[in-house]
């Protein structure tokens, strides 16, 4: 383990912070705000998406928690010549734009089924007697650049038995609920809401800062008593509270401004859980509106398969609720339909892809901007193995077109991606979880 | 005022020379050193990396220092000169050790003198927690896991150089404090009746739902089923009778129950979720549940348990009763002995709001799929055990006064209404606030009135502000806080909220946030708040603040009384509690776990890893509490112990889940730290066990010496389960080679003679392995068959550096105890980073001999060294 900051360190903000703020407008203080970091960690430093220059970085990660049959997903070969498996033949028009992974899993994540609750998180032992769950990945990233768009992230789900599923989890360890209707987050991101809930929340942040500056006074006030290095630990603290107050004061700015208007119609909701497939694809329209309007910069999408019945898409009927079909037990018929279903995901990917490529945005696409991770915490429903985890990465400005296999024996870790991942969001930090450094093989494009 | 300036200036730049300077050695120093250490240490040879010639003599610069207190140390020992070269004479080393002591001791003297030993720090998120909990009267508040990871220097998480605040943390105290004020305040104007209601297993969905077979459970060790006295039921279990009397038959009801003959397996746990505490409070659970015994399956399938057979249990069942906030965030609540006769059990507990009850009766069956169809490992030719619950009867919440001692203390004595419905504030659209980070918590259900707000609102705040900081408040800071307040009214706040703002604004603000101390001797309110969160983890009572506002505290015989009387509370649990979890490391209990293949008798064992916990916990209270020597934590003629623990330990049986304090046989290698499972479980990695980490492990944190770093050029030892190697025979290799072994003499033996445990702290003579071999025979927890073999035979013999051997863990404990002054010293530096928040540096060398001196005739009794340690200069000064 790294150690800790060592005694002789200075934590001293580069810029003075109160000359700083007198002259400059809210906006405008973003890349400052940046460069006034003091040089903690797991604070953004050189934070790409702070900086106006750099790129808005954004994720977007899916979880279907039975996964995919594993002989019809991973290739066979290894590398960038890798022929497509049978599933990513569904991706072959995006081949050079995303990598699978095989042989990974996330470390002491076993427990079957809950495991799901940790494909962002990582935390050991979901079945557990004294378990807790810890922060997710998109929530780490929205604690530290979350007041840059409207809604800090979302958290979205189909099929979802809530309140005991999501793939959002707070630092605290708790649970963030899935949002279930496309026309819900259609509401959220793009009608006004009324004057009270306005108000309201306004008023929740005035608070806030008006906290935030007695607190601060007080730092500084008890500055002036201490020792060099009593005072840098105090100055840390003012410098903290301070940063905070600028994030409150940015959100209340976007109380403030209208929300941005599209022209898609508010989306209509299938009325039954059979139409889980509409709803995923529902669902990907939504986080590629966020995305496009620059509502928020990250998504989850929990796809609750073991809580969906039998579903229907397209011509197709399955015979068996999803969960029972997962259940296969090498059954010729059930494993018939539970291709056609995953193939049926591959077709709503590859839309996706589509759709986020036809979007520019500066000198990219939404898609050279946008990671995509598509996994699943289970690596074999049959049998319900939490190792050989399935996992599809794409977009985000990495150098993709490749298989990257390693042992599946001793698997490698899956958090390294969530570092990865991290680290093309500007954060500077090596560690996330049991990460044990970035992604082996996987690198962006310069 | 400009000469002032100059000679500042002038001072900085002495001070900045002083940094890049080359000062000449001591000639004392400087001749030893050219006389015994010359020869190797010069600028050709430079053995070891150390280059005498180019090494300066300039102290104020930390890593020179270190160098010089490392070449202080080689010295002192005897461990140089080497024993193959001319020994100098002792007057020599004497006189070189104290000269370069001597220089050492006053360059950090000055240092520590302008700045103390330790640097401000802010509280930990064990102590803020605390803290609130003591400030709020809320004793059952749960604030810790708001807040994130603190940062730990020296191993502990009390060192103010490593315990950042950043804006994270900033939104996280905001997010904490908002929702512990809104905890306590009460939640309407009548005081909530105390009820007692009985929930019966037959009316919750979660005991019933499992009696029929869903895909989440086709198994009849899974499912749960009905059971009337001794017996099963079998037309209410295929669902031709109705699943309860109900009201119809009242008597019956009490009789009915659900049986179990599993442990927790998620998707389908049993729980009493008809029950959700409606408010955070205490609560008395009363659980009727007695253990049976299930009959067999068919003959070849005797190990399926037949759900209608049921009689009477053949022996106790332990039970753990969690709470458990949806989605299955645990705490864990208590244990007890269910018995073959039905009876009822009783729990006082304090409950948050909304939390549920679940039972685990931790002994039995987890079942897992796997290569086969599994088999509960305790079924026998006639039968598995099971427990059945018939009913949880709740008393509460049970309050002493109304409203609640927490709400007084922010409300005083003014009215409340209850809250008119429409009157509740929107929570924003997507029920989470931005800035803390649980769901926004709605605000409270009663509006809090005041005639004259502004005289209320600084009348109540002064009151806050003198409880919650733990020094006189200056008038300044109550004109600091009472704008929050003003602001908040005149924005449309109610009263009670405009207050919450305030009083959330004072336990993020850094005067309770952090520990004011002042280099130097401390202050009285300083010291109570040293001494009560080195005891209490928590800040100072009314007491401890009373003899410090009289400046009497510091007195000798105050402070030894004041420390009595924290020890002998049952608050210093905490304080326990708290430095186990750094020390040894015991909060990462669990975070590995024993690998499902080669320990398959671990795994899922929730019932041996928190008794493993609970064991050093005990057993370090017990030396606190019978002030028993230091040397126990090396070997104590006794253990803490329960049935579980027992066995798992091949000791006589113990009954019962309760632990309490066992005798050990004479030539039982278990006693003491290091052989307790807890230990071995954090030192191990759930698969394999390293002699390297666990001797390094048990050399810095019990024999207290500091382990060399490893080369960053060698790679760590790739642990290999095969079989075919033993993990001493790879490293031999290592070992041979000189540059290897000059580090491993020091570091490996205690992990050699360690090697008799397993990653559980189970007894091994053999290896496990996975891959060919023929597999022990034996049922997993999970019921899968085991799949591991035995294979190589353990060797832990070893040899100390200073060439005393010993073939077992018996004889190394036999050896280590010869200097139990050093088991002693290393305990008292535990406890004075612990207790000061700084490292024991050089020049606080001589204050820890002194506390030893002190508590040499209790033979270091750990009370005692607790005692002199609080009378210490390095307690007394920052």
């Amino acid at each position: 383990m790294k150690p800790l900051s060592a005694p002789f360190i200075s934590t001293r903000p580069a810029l003075s912070r109160r000359s700083f703020l007198r002259g400059a407008g809210v906006l405008l203080s973003l890349p400052l705000l940046d460069a006034m970091h003091p040089v903690f960690a797991g604070v953004p430093k050189n934070s790409a998406s702070m900086t106006p220059g750099g790129k808005p970085r954004r994720v977007l990660a899916v979880c279907n928690n039975l996964g995919l049959l594993p002989d019809q997903f991973f290739p066979k070969q290894s590398g960038r010549n890798y022929a497509l498996s049978p599933y990513l033949e569904h991706l072959r028009e995006h081949r050079n734009d995303f990598t699978v992974f095989s042989g990974v899993s996330h470390p002491d994540v076993d427990g079957g089924h809950p495991a799901d609750n940790c494909f962002l998180t990582a935390a050991p032992h979901p079945g557990s007697g004294g378990f807790r769950n810890t922060i997710s990945l998109d929530q780490y990233i929205a604690e530290r650049i979350g007041h840059l768009t409207r809604h800090q992230s979302l958290t979205l789900g189909v099929n979802v038995q809530q309140g005991l599923r999501s793939l959002s989890w707070t630092g605290s360890g708790v649970l963030i609920p899935c949002e279930e209707k496309a026309a819900d987050v259609f509401r959220r991101l793009f009608l006004q809401g009324t004057r009270a809930e306005t108000d309201a929340q306004m008023r929740k942040l005035e608070l806030g800062q008006s906290i935030l500056d007695a607190v601060a006074g007080q730092a500084k006030d008890l500055q002036g008593h201490v020792g060099a290095r009593d005072r840098d630990r105090l100055d840390q603290y003012f410098t903290s509270v301070r940063d905070l107050e600028q994030r409150m004061q940015m959100s209340r700015e976007w109380e403030r401004k209208p929300k941005p208007r599209v022209t898609a119609p508010i989306p209509l909701d299938p009325a039954s859980p059979k139409a889980y497939m509409d709803k995923v694809k529902l669902m990907y329209d939504m986080a590629r509106l966020a995305f496009e309007t620059d509502s928020t910069r990250l998504v989850t999408l929990l796809l609750d398969s073991v809580n969906s019945p039998a579903i229907e898409f397209g011509d197709v009927k399955t015979s068996d609720g999803y969960h029972n079909l997962s259940h296969h037990g090498k059954s010729a018929a059930k494993l018939a339909q539970l291709k056609t279903i995953d193939e049926w995901h591959m077709k709503l990917l590859a839309e996706l892809f589509t759709g986020l490529k036809s979007i520019r945005e500066g000198d990219d696409t939404l898609f050279d901007r946008t990671m995509i991770l598509y996994g699943s915490n289970l690596g074999n429903a049959n049998t319900h193995v939490t190792t050989n985890l399935p996992a599809l990465f794409a977009g985000g400005g990495f150098k993709h077109g490749q298989h990257l296999a390693f042992d599946t024996e001793h698997n490698y870790p899956l958090p390294n991606l969530f570092v990865s991942m991290l680290q093309r969001m500007g954060l500077e930090t090596d560690r996330f979880a049991s990460a044990t450094g970035t992604m082996r093989g996987l690198d962006l494009v310069s | 005022m400009q000469s002032r300036v100059n000679r500042c200036l002038a001072i900085c730049a002495l001070a900045g020379m002083a940094m890049t300077r080359m000062e000449a050695a001591p000639a004392s120093v400087e001749s030893f050193l050219q006389k015994h250490c010359a020869e190797c240490h010069d600028s050709e040879t430079k053995k070891g990396g150390l280059n005498l010639d180019a090494l300066a003599f300039n102290l104020p610069n930390p890593t020179n220092f270190d160098r010089w207190v490392s070449i202080h140390d080689r010295v002192s020992s005897g461990e140089m000169p080497p024993k193959k070269k001319a020994r100098p004479e002792p007057v020599e080393v004497e006189s070189f050790t104290r000269e370069l002591s001597s220089r050492l001791t006053e360059v950090e003297r000055a240092r520590t003198e302008r700045e103390g030993r330790a640097t401000q720090r802010r509280l930990n998120r064990y102590e803020y927690e605390n803290a609130l909990r003591d400030l709020l009267h809320a004793p059952w508040l749960q604030v810790k896991d708001w807040l994130p990871e603190d940062g730990e220097s020296h191993r502990f998480n009390k060192i103010g150089d490593a315990l950042d605040v950043s804006h994270v943390q900033m939104a996280r105290y905001l997010g904490a404090a908002d929702y512990a004020l809104r905890q306590v305040m009460a939640g309407s104007v009548e005081r909530p009746a105390t009820r007692i209601t009985r929930y019966y297993a037959r009316d919750q969905r979660s005991y019933t739902g499992p009696m029929k077979f869903t895909v989440f459970n086709t198994a009849p060790e899974r499912a749960t089923f009905p059971v009337l006295g001794y017996k099963g039921q079998p037309e209410v279990r295929a669902g031709n009778a109705p699943i309860s009397a109900g009201k119809t038959n009242a008597a019956l009801r009490e009789l009915e129950g659900v049986g179990v003959v599993a442990s927790a397996y998620e998707p389908i746990e049993p729980k009493f979720n008809q029950f959700r505490a409606p408010v955070a409070g205490r609560y008395k659970l009363r659980f009727n549940a007695y253990s049976v015994w299930v009959g067999p399956g068919q003959s070849n399938k005797w190990f399926i348990p037949n759900l209608d057979d049921v009689s009477r249990g053949h022996r106790d069942e332990p039970v753990v009763i969690y709470s458990e906030t949806p989605p299955r965030l645990l705490r864990w609540l208590g244990k007890f002995d269910i018995t073959p006769d039905p009876a009822v059990y009783q729990l006082d507990v304090s409950l948050l709001a909304g939390e549920i009850i679940r039972p685990d009766a931790g002994r039995l069956f987890r079942s897992r799929p796997g290569a086969s169809r599994w088999q509960n490992p305790l079924a026998e030719h006639d039968g598995q055990p099971g427990v059945v619950f018939r009913w949880l009867e709740v008393e509460g919440p049970i309050y002493d006064e109304w409203p609640p001692a927490g709400h007084q203390s922010l409300f005083g004595n003014l009215p409340m209404v209850n809250r008119k419905e429409t009157a509740a504030v929107a929570r924003d659209a997507a029920g989470t606030n931005r800035f803390g980070d649980r769901k926004f918590t709605p605000p409270p259900d009663v509006e809090i009135v005041s005639k004259k707000p502004m005289n209320d609102a600084a009348r109540l705040l002064t009151g806050f502000i003198q409880r919650a900081y733990r020094q006189p408040v200056v008038e300044k800071e109550l004109k600091r806080f009472l704008p929050v307040i003003e602001q908040a009214l005149r924005k449309g706040n109610g009263f009670g909220d405009a207050m919450l703002a305030a009083y959330t604004a004072v336990l993020c603000s850094p005067e309770f946030v952090c520990l004011e101390e002042k280099p130097g001797r401390l202050d009285d309110d300083a010291l109570a708040s040293r001494l009560s969160f080195f005891l209490w983890n928590s800040a100072p009572d009314e007491e401890l603040r009373a003899l410090a506002r009289s400046g009497r505290l510091h007195s000798p015989d105050v402070l030894r009384a004041q420390t009595e009387r924290l020890l002998s509370d049952s608050k210093s649990r905490r304080f326990v509690d708290a430095f186990l979890d750094y020390w040894i490391d015991l909060r990462r209990i669990d975070a590995t776990a024993p690998d499902s293949d080669l320990y398959p008798d671990y795994y899922l064992d929730d019932l041996l890893s928190e008794s493993a916990r609970e064991e050093t916990q005990l057993f370090f209270e017990e030396l606190l509490r019978c002030d028993l020597p230091a040397r126990n934590v090396v070997s104590s003629d006794f253990a803490m112990l329960n049935e579980r623990l027992a066995a798992h330990y091949g000791l006589p049986r113990v009954n019962g889940v309760a632990l309490r304090r066992v005798a050990l046989p004479k030539d039982s290698p278990r006693g003491g730290l290091m052989t307790q499972a807890s230990v071995l479980k954090v030192t191990a990695n759930g698969t394999t066990t390293s002699p390297v980490l666990r001797g390094a492990w048990i050399m810095e944190r019990i024999l207290g010496q500091k382990p060399p770093p490893p080369p960053p050029s060698v790679p760590a030892v790739e642990p290999d389960i095969r079989g075919a190697v033993t993990i001493r025979q790879q490293l031999d290799k290592h070992r041979t080679l000189e540059s290897c072994a000059v580090c491993h003499t020091k570091i490996d033996p205690a992990g050699f003679a360690l090697e008799n445990f397993d990653v559980m702290g189970g007894w091994r003579d053999r290896y496990r392995a996975m891959g060919d071999g023929i597999p022990e025979k034996g049922l997993a927890k999970s019921g899968q068959k085991f799949a591991f073999h035995l294979a190589l035979p353990v060797d832990a013999t070893g040899e100390l550096p200073d060439g005393r051997r010993f073939t077992n863990i018996r004889e190394l404990k036999q050896l280590l105890l010869a200097d139990e002054k050093q088991l002693a010293r290393n305990l008292a530096r535990q406890l004075a980073v612990y207790a000061t928040g700084a490292p024991v540096r050089f020049s606080d060398r001589a204050p820890i001999e002194q506390i030893l001196e002190r508590a040499g005739s209790s033979h270091y009794g750990v009370r005692s060294l607790v005692h002199e340690l609080v009378q210490s200069e390095l307690f007394l000064m920052k």
